[in-house]
């Protein structure tokens, strides 16, 4: 199994069948998208007309190309899926990547059409991710099978499974042009009439681009084996998972009370929460959480620090915390009297800090950049999170202090978030993630992501 | 202990039953070690008198037949019968609304007293197969619904965390008085559910419900096993 997964995420050549030189057309992009994302592995084509197509040679069908290509990506229409994976199967491709829709998802010709193409599968030898799929992702190879236009996909250590091509399409755009961080693996899984998430989770494991790793399932194809698999994995690494639609089982004819409580997606609930995965509910902690993950380490509990410009801040935060089940806990000694050399003697400094003061007296970076090494040196917190104010006429300053003392402290995270002016605030975000530090732009944001990894953080072994 | 349940278990089906009555379905989760009441099945009146006397007053009467799985709405339960007098007539008054082709037993139970009632269930997932459940039990288990899953067989560890999630599970604690609950009990009760669900296929469902905690010690007074449709394309496993 794990040499055919690498043969999905780091092929060493790689054919498209119906490949197209209709620009916009799936087999058109596909050829584009590989050659954008730097795939440096041979690339053959197919397509009956022959010629050349994005400057490589076509071949006019399977037969002609040369046998054991690691890879192939399928883009003809879904009825010519099983005869394609059972020639691609004779040729001695393992690893073929369907693209077309109009299987199972559609009517119940599809269905039938995806019987076939599974007994296809089973004859072929070969594995199968989709149909209907919008293809996956590996960095490491500078790899993408994704019809969805992408470019230059940034590496790094986030890894995705979905049950949408949302996350090697428009949600990675979004990731790509928004988020600042880099994934390592990104996989749509479509019908999985062969693939489920289990095969990738295990892949995900024992893979060492990966992490951590996020989901999105409408449906777990395979429930005992994504139970155990789950729990081995969530033990090494961090697993999220965004569970979409409400479970249909339970609420059977129940004579017994337990057959009527078990509705409500009841028993998922508590079977994802038993495989130590920990649970979304926000589409977009899909990537908030997992920005967290990419530059930094895993909180090592619930206790935070943060800095604040603002007195209404250090209020309701506090209490957004305690309603996050994150504590916000009392700083040392040592570290109030440090906080308090640079506070006007009126305000008491204590967690949260609150720092308008200090920036009043010695200067924005030197206010915040010594309470910020104060705090992430202080024995009971676990993670910081500074509230920056930028405005033109309060100032803005240079936000290396943040890289620096970030890099400093490796086991406790800093993310950063604003109020101010929006220009300012989006040009801090622009430095600052490239250089690790998270950045959100909803005063709340970090905290919630806190939260999902301080829990995420119980369900594994103390180490 | 696996072929006294078995032995239970097939004479039910022998006899067609659908649900085991709450006699049989205590005998099936007490030989996996769920705690249960001391009680006594009888079938007259005479035997009843004998039978508190043994169990000591006061008692609880129920009717305990396997098609009275509601016995409650019923009228078939007359709790804390203190005396022989107040048994004769609960007696009198269940055998009536039980109707003239009545033909289950009675059960004389004892009296556990606790204000605190929970529930232990097992419901088979069509995709995870037995899942054990634990909430909050008596009337509140369908008012509040305030109950958790976990899928069979249970580590000491899902059960701990089952005894947590649940929003009441302050009712646990040491409260008004009252002792902690002693969870170790509890965690292998609900191991033990898991366990009955995964050795009998032939179970579809299980409810005790309430299990009550007398002192820090939780009891089951009441119990259902309902048994899966011989007809039926077998049981999920």
């Amino acid at each position: 199994m794990a040499d055919v997964m690498e043969k999905f995420f780091a092929p060493k050549s790689v054919c498209v069948i119906g490949a197209s030189s209709t620009a916009g057309k799936p087999g058109n992009v596909v050829v584009k998208n590989m050659r954008d994302a730097g795939y440096k592995g041979k690339v053959y084509l197919v397509n009956p007309r022959g010629g050349e197509i994005e400057g490589y040679k076509v071949y006019k069908s399977i037969d002609e190309l040369p046998d054991n290509i690691d890879q192939a990506v399928v883009t003809l229409p879904a009825s010519l899926a099983p005869e394609t994976v059972r020639a691609l199967g004779a040729k001695g491709t393992k690893a073929i990547v369907l693209a077309a829709s109009g299987f199972s998802e559609v009517d119940h010709a599809g269905e039938a059409l995806q019987d076939e193409l599974i007994a296809a599968i089973r004859e072929s030898g070969a594995r199968v991710l989709g149909p209907n799929t919008t293809g996956h992702v590996s960095t490491s190879s500078s790899y993408t099978s994704s019809f969805f236009p992408l470019g230059d996909i940034p590496r790094g250590s986030v890894s995705y499974i979905t049950q949408t091509g949302n996350f090697c399409g428009i949600s990675l755009r979004h990731i790509m042009s928004a988020e600042n961080f880099g994934i390592a693996r990104s996989c749509g899984l479509g019908n999985k009439a062969d693939l489920d998430e289990c095969d990738l989770l295990e892949y995900y494991g024992s893979d060492d681009e990966t992490k951590s790793i996020f989901m999105y399932l409408e449906s777990i194809k395979n429930p005992k084996r994504f139970l155990r698999v789950a729990r081995r994995v969530s033990q090494k690494k961090p697993v999220f998972l965004l569970k979409g639609g409400a479970s249909d089982a339970g609420a059977a004819a129940a004579v017994a009370h337990t057959g009527s409580l078990a509705a409500d997606g009841r028993v998922v609930d508590g079977a994802i929460e038993q495989a130590g995965v920990t649970r979304l509910r926000k589409y977009s902690h899909l990537f908030q959480v997992a920005k967290a993950l990419d530059t930094q380490s895993l909180p090592r509990g619930n206790r935070v620090s943060f800095l604040s410009p603002s007195g209404a801040f250090t209020v309701c935060l506090t209490d957004i915390c305690r309603s996050l089940d994150l504590e916000v806990p009392d700083l040392e000694d040592k570290t109030c009297k440090r906080l308090q050399e640079y506070a006007p003697p009126f305000i008491r400094m204590r967690n949260p800090v609150d720092i308008f003061g200090s920036v009043g007296l010695v200067g924005y970076e030197k206010a915040y950049g010594d309470a910020l090494d104060a705090v992430l040196a202080d024995r009971n917190i676990d993670a910081v999170v500074v509230i920056m104010m930028l405005t033109t006429e309060t100032g803005v300053p240079k936000m290396d202090f943040i890289v620096d003392l970030s890099k400093k402290y490796p086991n406790k995270p800093v993310y950063v978030t604003f109020m101010g002016e929006h220009k300012h605030n989006v040009a801090a975000k622009e430095y600052l993630e490239p250089k690790g530090v998270p950045c959100y732009m909803l005063v709340e944001e970090p905290f919630e992501v806190l939260s999902l990894l301080a829990s995420c953080r119980k369900n594994m072994p103390v180490r | 202990m696996a072929t006294r349940v078995e032995r239970i278990l097939k004479a039910a089906r022998a006899k067609g039953q659908k649900t085991l009555s709450e006699y049989e379905s205590k005998r099936v989760l007490a030989a996996y070690g769920v705690p249960i009441s001391r009680e006594v099945l009888v079938s007259s009146q005479s035997e009843a008198k004998a039978a508190a006397k043994k169990v000591k007053y006061p008692v609880v009467l129920k009717g305990c037949s396997a098609d009275e799985a509601h016995k409650t709405e019923k009228g078939l339960i007359a709790v804390n019968l203190a005396s022989q007098s107040a048994l004769v007539d609960a007696f009198k008054t269940i055998s009536k609304r039980a109707g003239k082709n009545y033909d289950g037993a009675f059960l004389v139970q004892e009296m556990v007293s606790g204000s605190r009632e929970i529930m232990i269930g097992m419901h088979r997932d069509p995709s995870f197969g037995p899942a054990v459940m634990f909430g909050l039990g008596g009337i509140f288990t369908e008012i509040l619904q305030d109950v958790t899953f976990r899928v069979a067989p249970l580590r000491k560890k899902d059960a701990r965390d089952m005894l947590r999630s649940i929003r009441g599970h302050k009712i646990l604690e040491a409260v008004r008085g009252m002792p902690a609950a002693d969870l170790d009990i509890l965690c292998h009760a609900l191991m033990a559910v898991g366990q009955v669900a995964l050795d009998h296929p032939e179970i579809e469902e299980i409810d005790i419900n309430p299990l009550i905690i007398r002192g820090s010690k939780a009891v089951a007074v009441d119990a259902l096993i309902v048994l899966a449709d011989p007809e039926a394309d077998g049981a999920s496993s």
